[in-house]
This record gives structure tokens, sequence and C-alpha cells, in this order.
């Protein structure tokens, strides 16, 4: 079912229905993917192409398993115990969830950033330089450099340039959530995993993100998940609807929200339920 | 009808807030008595010679700074050896065995040993050193201690990471950073004021412990910084003089109880502006 509904899809692209726009070349797959929070699988056989430097976004309701997809792609659940995936990830030819796959090269390579702001209690120069710093000895001149950079890229290096030595708590919510993004770009990495990032946030700051996020796709690969369906529909360029554990619906964002093929995904981008 | 049941609800409430109120200074009653009989039977034996001269044979002047000096030692040192091993294993309980049987085990167990009566761990570490070496000694005494100590910094340490919120742990690991340097790095520093407070308030509940030390460090007339040798410490000398017939004794057993007192609610308040303060960051 799942790989009938990715081939629709890729017919749609191709046909170059509405959008004119054809999916890219994968940067991460997902192939035959479970997932199991102790013994209930809240994730079924998802497979799904990450375009590179792109933005996919995942939508569908609350609990419908679009925040543990996202999880799995930086293996953050093998935080804890009970959580298990099986089926394969690949990111440049090989499967990340693998256990012999490098737990803490996988996260340098793929950034994240979560729902809430979460700055560590250090100065704001220190929240971008930390895990830089376990990767890489930099000169102090380079690792300014580094830092200003990651700031940039997060549009927050003219809030931040003057107070690059004051603890990072003392910073707008929004203002942290940027500093989140910086924290994860400073590490360059390919992919950049976005769970709910605005959530937390007012209107303004979430109009800086998105404009952020557009920026962003220039560098990185980026997929978000969001419960806000106008939020991926003004920031994404692939849209995956995700319902009760499977992947419903891939494809251009224009196409799902304009001509879906599944009734499914019709009845939830039209308010029906969700 | 429902005029009366609401009257009978007032009155409810009004009588279950006197019987909270009554009980509250009831409690109260007694602290405000203790503290006032430390601080006027206290506060005239204060006299500059008791931190400079030694405890006195009966009928000579004298003060209690080794007195003084032995309890600063032993429970430094108790400080010293309880706290590390206590905050590596709150480490252990919080991060590495969350919602494990043998952590909810250890975590009991240690809550054991918080509210074991102290005078057993002072004969227990008299089997352990003192009837080994043959002889009482400010070591023996500082490890009774440090006994006293670690199960507190062991619950404090445990409780104050639990309280990081896993978003600030997820974020830390989801840069790559490996478990220990997130728990050095990043979770101690969010939890750093907790911890200190909870070292600070053992080094307090320690300062006043009479028990552990009776069968350990003993007491020490004498001025002594030899940890082999039985040392003199403020609680003991509390007991011994107060205990005594001679009126110089009571007053200088006084004037320590009033000094350990006044520490007491110093660490206390050092301890509460922490916390404070670490609210308004964070």
């Amino acid at each position: 079912m799942i790989n009938e509904s990715i081939s629709i899809f890729t017919a749609v692209a191709g046909n170059d229905t509405n959008s004119g726009k054809v999916i890219g070349p994968a940067k991460m797959t997902a192939r035959n993917l479970n997932f199991y929070y102790g013994n209930f699988q809240a994730l079924k056989n998802i497979n799904l192409d990450l375009p590179e430097k792109s933005v996919t976004a995942l939508i569908g309701p609350s609990g419908c398993g679009k925040s543990t997809l996202l999880r799995i792609f930086n293996r953050i659940y093998a935080i804890y115990p009970k959580q298990r995936a099986t089926g394969e990830v690949l990111f440049n030819g090989e499967n990340v969830i693998a256990p012999s796959y490098s737990i803490n090269r996988l996260r340098s390579r793929i950034g994240m950033v979560f729902q809430k702001p979460v700055p560590f209690p250090m100065t704001i120069y220190d929240n971008v330089a930390y895990a830089i710093r376990h990767y890489e000895k930099l000169s102090r001149t380079d690792m300014d450099s580094r830092v200003e950079q990651a700031l940039r890229d997060a549009a927050l290096w003219d809030e931040a340039k003057d107070k690059l030595n004051q603890s990072a708590l003392n910073f707008s919510g929004g203002q942290q959530q940027r500093l989140c993004i910086a924290r994860a770009i400073a590490l360059k990495p390919e992919v950049l995993l976005l769970d709910e990032p605005t959530s937390a946030l007012d209107p303004i700051a979430t109009a800086k993100i998105e404009q952020l996020i557009e920026d962003l796709k220039e560098k990185y690969t980026v997929l978000i998940v969001t419960h806000n369906m106008q939020q991926a529909a003004r920031v994404s360029d692939y849209t995956g609807f995700i319902f009760h554990g499977e992947l419903v619906e891939f494809g251009n964002t224009d196409d799902i929200f304009t001509n879906p093929a599944k009734q499914h995904t019709s009845d939830y981008i039209t308010g029906r339920f969700g | 009808m429902t005029t009366t049941l609401n009257l009978r609800r007032q009155i409810t409430d009004y009588g279950a807030r006197i019987m909270a109120t009554l009980a509250t200074l009831f409690g109260l009653f007694w602290l405000v008595w203790i503290l006032w009989t430390t601080v006027s039977n206290g506060l005239p034996a204060l006299k500059w010679s008791l931190f400079t001269q030694m405890t006195p044979p009966p009928g000579a002047d004298g003060g209690l700074l080794n007195a003084f000096v032995g309890s600063i030692i032993m429970s430094g040192l108790a400080v010293l050896i309880a706290t590390p091993i206590g905050i590596a294993a709150g480490t252990y309980l919080a991060e590495y065995a969350r919602n494990t049987r043998l952590g909810e085990t250890i975590r009991f167990v240690n809550d054991i040993l918080l509210s074991v009566p102290s005078i057993i761990i002072g004969l227990f570490v008299y089997e352990l050193m003192v009837r080994q070496m043959g002889h009482f000694s400010a070591i023996a005494g500082a490890v009774a201690l440090s006994f006293i100590v670690l199960p507190v910094v062991v619950r404090t340490t445990d409780e104050m990471l639990q309280l990081v919120p896993s978003s600030m742990r997820e974020s830390a690991l989801a840069l790559g950073v490996p478990q220990w340097k997130v728990i050095r790095q990043v979770l101690y520093r969010a939890s750093m004021a907790g911890i200190v407070t909870g070292v600070l308030l053992a080094f307090a509940r320690i300062s006043g412990e009479t028990a552990p030390l009776l069968f350990t460090a003993l007491n020490n007339q004498y001025w002594t910084t030899n940890l082999g040798e039985p040392m003199a410490n403020v609680p003991v000398v509390i007991f011994q003089y107060a205990m005594s017939p001679y009126e110089f004794w009571h007053a200088l057993a006084w004037a320590g109880a009033f000094v350990v007192t006044m520490l007491v609610l110093l660490l206390g308040l050092v301890s509460r502006a922490l916390l404070l303060r670490k609210k308004v960051n964070v």
C-alpha cells in the first residue's frame, strides 16, 4: 500500500500537474522503516526520500507518528532503552540505524532543533562553540569566525554580537530558538531536523524562523515536523502526510495541498478531522 | 437546603483552618523556645577567648578553639570524602539507571541510609576502624560523618539531575557529544546550585552530630591536627560540659551551641539564596 502511494506520487510529480517541480535526488532514504515504543508499533513500513537541499514537511494529526519519524533520522530515540527501529535509513549509502554506525558521527552530520528552545546554561558564544570544541581544535580567531558564521546563518548575529559573553538564558524565546538553530548548524551538518520549531513561539518570532528555513535550504536538507498546515504550505517544497503511523501520501507541497490523491489527505487538509 | 449545606461547608472549612493554624503555632512554639534558650544562654557566654583558647580543665579559664578546629577538620574531611562519591552515585541513578529496577532498588537503599540513626553509624565505624586501629582517631570520626553526608548528596544529585528537562539532555546529545561530556559540561552546570545546596545542608547536619563522634573521634582536651589521634569537636564538648557540675563549663557549652546554631542558620540561608538565584536564572 505504501509502495503504491509512493509510485502514484512519483507519477504525479512526473506529470507536472501543478507545480512543475520534480522530486530531486534523495539525501536520506527510509526503507521499510518500523518503529516501536516497547510493544506498541508507532510507525509501519515507512518508505520516504528526503530530497537534497530542499524543505520537506511532515504533517498529520497529534500522535500520528510524525515526530517519531523525525527522531529516527539522528537516532535520538536511542537514548530511551525501550524504543527501537527496524528497517533502513540510508545516508550516503550507509544504513545509519544499524548499531555499527557511530551514533556521534551521525549526530554531528544531522543537526536537530526541538520544539522548546533549550539554550545550555552558558554564554551565547559557548552555546554555539560547545559542540565545535568537541570535534575540532580551532584557534581563537577561527572559532570566533565559526561562531559568527553560525549566528549569521541563523539570522541572530545582529542581536547577539554585543552580548556574546552574556548568558543565553536572557534571550527571548524566538532568539533562543534561533540560537538553537545556530548551535546545530555550527557543526556544518548536511541535514537539519526541525521538530515543531515554532510551536512555542509568538507569530513574529515564527515568521522570522520561517524566513530562516527558506534560507537554510540553500545549504542544508531540511526536514520539518509541524502541526500547522499553513506553515507546511508556506515553507516546504515537499510534504508527507502521516496518519496512524503510516505515510499516507508524499509529494510536492503544492500538489498535496491543492490536489491530494488520497481521500484521507484531502479530509485532513480541508479540516474534516485532526 | 442549599443554605444549610453551604453553612455546614463554611463551618467545616473554618474548623479545618483553625486546626491547621493551631498545629503550626504549636510546632513554631517549641522551635522559638529552643532558639530563645540557645540565644539567651549562649550570647552572654560569647567571648573573644572562645576562639583563641583551648578547652580548659575544671576551674581554669579557656575557650573552644581546639574543638572548633577539630569540628571543621572532621566535617570538612567528611564532605571531601562523601561529595565525589555521592555526586557520582547520584549521577548513576539519574542518568544511567533511570527507570530501571536496579536504580529503584539503590535509591530505596540510599533512602534507608538517609534515615539510619547516627549512633548506629558511629558503632559501625567503631567496628570498622577504631577496633582495627586500636584507638580513637579523627579520621574515624571523619569517615563516620561522611556516611551521613553520602546519602544526602546522592539524593540531591539524583533529584537535581532529574529536574533538568529531558529536552536539554536531548539537545546536547543531538549534537553528537558523548553522554559523559554532556553530563559533565551541560547537566552539572544546569543543576550545580541544587547540588551545592545539598552539600551545604549535609555540612550543616554533621556540624551538630554527636553520636557518630563519641565512638570514633572521641574528644581531646588539647590541640591536635593529627588525624591519627583523638580530636576535639564541638558537639562532644557540648555534651561533656553540659553534663558537668561546673558553671563555667556550662557557659562554654552554651556558647558552643550558639555558634553551631548560627552556623547552621547561615548555611541554610546561603543555600536558600543559591536556589533562589537559580530560579531567577532559569
